[in-house]
């Protein structure tokens, strides 16, 4: 089988061209880090399977995700790798391609974004850079899908270099074949460290230039195999040489190398032309992340994204599919049901069970959809990065760093993909924190539960209730990150070095596929969990321990609902009602509508909406969604901080404190509104 | 100089580097910001927040305190 893998710099186009290359679809933004895993699909004419790596700049990592990319280049020695580099910042990312010319597999470069260059007066000759690196260079536009063909026949054919690696093992000293010369003193140690790897291991070279530059990866990999001691005497030997020679650091010297050594390959094949114009990134960023004019944009724009999905456009499309679903939608199915003939209880459990519950979800799929398509359109438009930049003062005060606020926006969507985005944090506390708080932001199921209650208790003010529930979760995210980094981080200093990519104007066809990903995960919950979900509770609605089709103030589920009912009445909410939607909410917090819809099964001609507010006060309503909001992360998202984390006491703790922030917020607002005399 | 002591928009050249943290020295340096490299300072933040650097038509935003640790000369 013919594994290539695909590497390059953070935000180059790997994932467009990931795209444009293979049959499958793996989600692009333009920010760095949003490829944080290894992911595999087969290329669109069948002739191997292409591995999209995280962004690095270096093959020695700095942060976790970095670390992905280098572990997959020693364990899985690709024996082809499609290099992506952005042909307007050649340079920099030539550092990266002389590291996979050193690693001995067959490089292909992808010269990307062509076309933006050339707009910005960079004209890099292609076929002067193949002379200069010894390798393949494709020029292409992967957004557009230009030069995509040339590049899979190009990597589609048998590998011609498959000896070339294995053979070449002690070659790496015979001149013209290494691609960066450190000096005649640093080589001899390089030849050294080769000498002493054990017999067998391949990419001597490579390997032992990563170890002296300190790739600790490849330490760890090395002191498996060669004893600890003759490995710090060889990184020992190569500072003093490097020192004498005077360099200030072994790692400082061999970047210079490779500097040196792209500044020479730059001038055969680069020719700049001076553009007069500032470029429109630099202009509009003097807008964006304009000293004062910054955060209050970033709130404005935010508020508008609400004002779209809960006024101007989300609500409105909501409420037709409601009424259409819960009038002639629902009597077709009546209708169609008693044709069939189907008998009472299949007719119940279909009715009040599956479509209560199922539809209650449904209909917030318009309010869901567009909400990630704003998300969608903020991380491909590149204003992602500007955001993480001026939150950062705000969240370095708090024992953070803006990139934190990216898991957190993210976390709008979806706490799943925001727990993960936390990976883009280098520091491994920071880390941790981001991953314990993003549950706190409020996601688009969760939305669902607002949009239920905004609508039937503060008509008049959905999309400012629903902006102030946000604005909760951030503030508690911030009060709490300042704990916890007293508490965890200790005195670990914070680092923030974000990269500002070029805005883009963001592909309609990148949109619509991005948001149908994003929403795709929601439906796909509505016709598993959700519907699941709805038969259990109708079921347990309709049993009882005095048996079947007992009224349900005699179900399980009323048992349920009474037992913990009593700890929430100081709250604002101690039914049995609230208390058994919010218990089977943690499987996914969509369900606590649908098992309102079912409890409810209104019989009224004006649904749950009028049923509910015999039940609740908006005081109430609201310490309920505040409730709702914090109290647990959801079961997925409870997944995905075990397996980010890897430790079982940080999950639990991630539920534990949740909970208890939960309950005082909720008695507070309770409380306090009662004080103030409201009902 | 330091960097942050430069006027916005000019143009000037990395002198001193080594008492930036360890770690954004190291990330600087591989977007090719390094001793020698040719930089300004796009933008500020305020109450001491972030610096935006322009350099070799990329932006970089790093923190005010490694900001101020970047010795420059006027180029």
């Amino acid at each position: 089988m013919n594994r290539i893998g695909l590497i390059g710099n953070p935000n180059t186009g790997k994932t467009s061209l990931f795209n444009a290359l293979t049959r499958s679809y793996a989600y692009i933004g333009n920010w760095s880090g949003v490829t944080v895993e290894k992911k595999v699909g087969q290329l669109i004419n069948r002739q191997g399977s292409l591995t999209d790596l995280p962004g690095v700049y270096s093959l020695n990592p700095l942060s976790k995700d970095e670390g992905v990319t280098a572990c997959y280049m020693l364990d899985e020695e690709p024996a082809r790798v499609i290099n992506v580099v952005d042909a307007s910042q050649l340079e920099r990312n030539l550092l990266l391609t002389l590291q996979l010319l050193e690693h001995g597999c067959e490089v292909v470069v992808a010269l990307n974004m062509v076309d933006l260059a050339e707009l910005r007066g960079i004209h890099v000759d292609a076929e002067k850079l193949s002379r200069d690196l010894g390798v393949r260079v494709v020029p292409v536009v992967a957004r557009a899908g230009k030069g995509i063909d040339e590049l899979l026949s190009s990597v589609s054919a048998p590998c011609a270099a498959a000896s070339g690696d294995s053979e070449s093992d002690d070659s790496g000293d015979t001149g013209d074949s290494i691609p960066v010369d450190y000096g005649p003193a640093l080589e001899r140690v390089i030849r050294e460290t080769m000498k002493a790897l054990p017999e067998g291991i391949k990419r001597k070279r490579w390997i032992a230039v990563q170890f002296l530059e300190g790739n600790e990866p490849v330490a760890d990999w090395l002191r498996r195999r060669l004893p600890e001691a003759e490995l710090l005497r060889l990184r020992e030997l190569a500072e003093k040489v490097v020192r004498e020679s005077g360099g200030s650091s072994c790692s400082e010297w061999i970047r210079q190398c490779r500097m040196a050594r792209i500044k020479a390959c730059a001038e055969a094949c680069l020719r700049l032309e001076r553009t007069a114009r500032e470029p429109l990134s630099q202009r509009l960023d003097r807008l964006l992340t304009h000293r004062w004019l910054g955060i209050p944009i970033f709130v404005l724009l935010m508020f508008l994204t609400f004002k779209l999905t809960f006024d101007w456009v989300g609500v409105r499309i909501s409420d037709a599919l409601d009424g259409w679903m819960q009038g002639p939608a629902a009597e077709a199915l009546n209708r169609a049901l008693t044709y069939a003939g189907a008998g009472d209880f299949g007719k119940a459990l279909i009715m009040d069970g599956i479509w209560a519950g199922v539809g209650g979800v449904i209909v917030f799929v318009p309010q869901i959809f567009i909400l990630f398509f704003i998300l969608s359109f903020i991380e491909d438009s590149g204003y992602m990065a500007r955001i993480a930049t001026v939150m950062d003062r705000l969240l370095e005060k708090a024992g953070l760093n803006g990139k934190a606020f990216i898991s957190m926006i993210i976390g709008f969507g979806c706490n799943v993909p925001g727990v993960m985005a936390a990976r883009t944090i280098d520091q491994p506390k920071e880390r941790l924190i981001a991953i314990l708080l993003t549950p706190l932001m409020s996601c688009s199921a969760r939305l669902t539960v607002y949009s239920l209650f905004v609508g039937t208790f503060f008509k008049s003010h959905q999309a400012a209730i629903v902006l102030a529930l946000y604005v909760m979760g951030i503030a508690l995210a911030l009060a709490l990150a300042k704990l916890f980094a007293k508490w965890i981080a200790g005195d670990e200093p914070s680092v923030f070095v974000v990269e500002l990519p070029p805005y883009r104007f963001p592909q309609w066809k990148t949109l619509s596929r991005s948001t149908w990903e994003k929403g795709k995960g929601f439906m796909r919950k509505a016709g598993t969990f959700i519907l699941g979900g709805s038969v259990v509770i109708w079921l347990l609605s309709a049993m009882g321990p005095s048996g079947w089709g007992s009224d349900i103030r005699h179900s399980f589920l009323h048992m349920l609902g009474s037992w913990f009912a009593p700890l929430l009445s100081p709250l604002g909410f101690g039914s049995w009602q609230s208390a058994s939607s919010l218990i089977t909410g943690f499987f996914a917090k969509e369900v606590v509508v649908s098992t309102m819809n079912i409890i409810y099964a209104a019989p009224t001609e004006a649904g749950l909406g009028s049923e509910l507010t015999r039940f609740l006060t908006p005081l109430q309503a609201f310490s309920f969604m505040a409730f709702t909001l914090l109290y647990v992360p959801c079961l997925a998202t409870v997944g995905v901080i075990r397996k980010e984390t890897g430790s079982a006491r940080w999950t639990w703790f991630s539920v534990g404190y949740s909970l208890a922030i939960a309950y005082i917020v909720s008695l507070l607002i309770y409380r306090a509104g009662l004080w103030l005399g409201m009902q | 100089m330091k960097l942050t002591d430069t006027v916005s928009g000019a143009y000037v050249r990395i002198t001193r580097f080594d008492s930036v943290n360890a770690f954004v020295r190291r990330r600087l340096s591989d977007l090719c910001i390094a001793e020698g490299s040719v930089v300004t300072l796009l933008q500020t933040l305020p109450f001491r927040g972030p610096c935006v650097i322009g350099a070799e038509g990329q932006s970089v935003a790093i923190r005010r305190s490694d900001a101020d640790n970047i010795e420059v000369e006027a180029v």
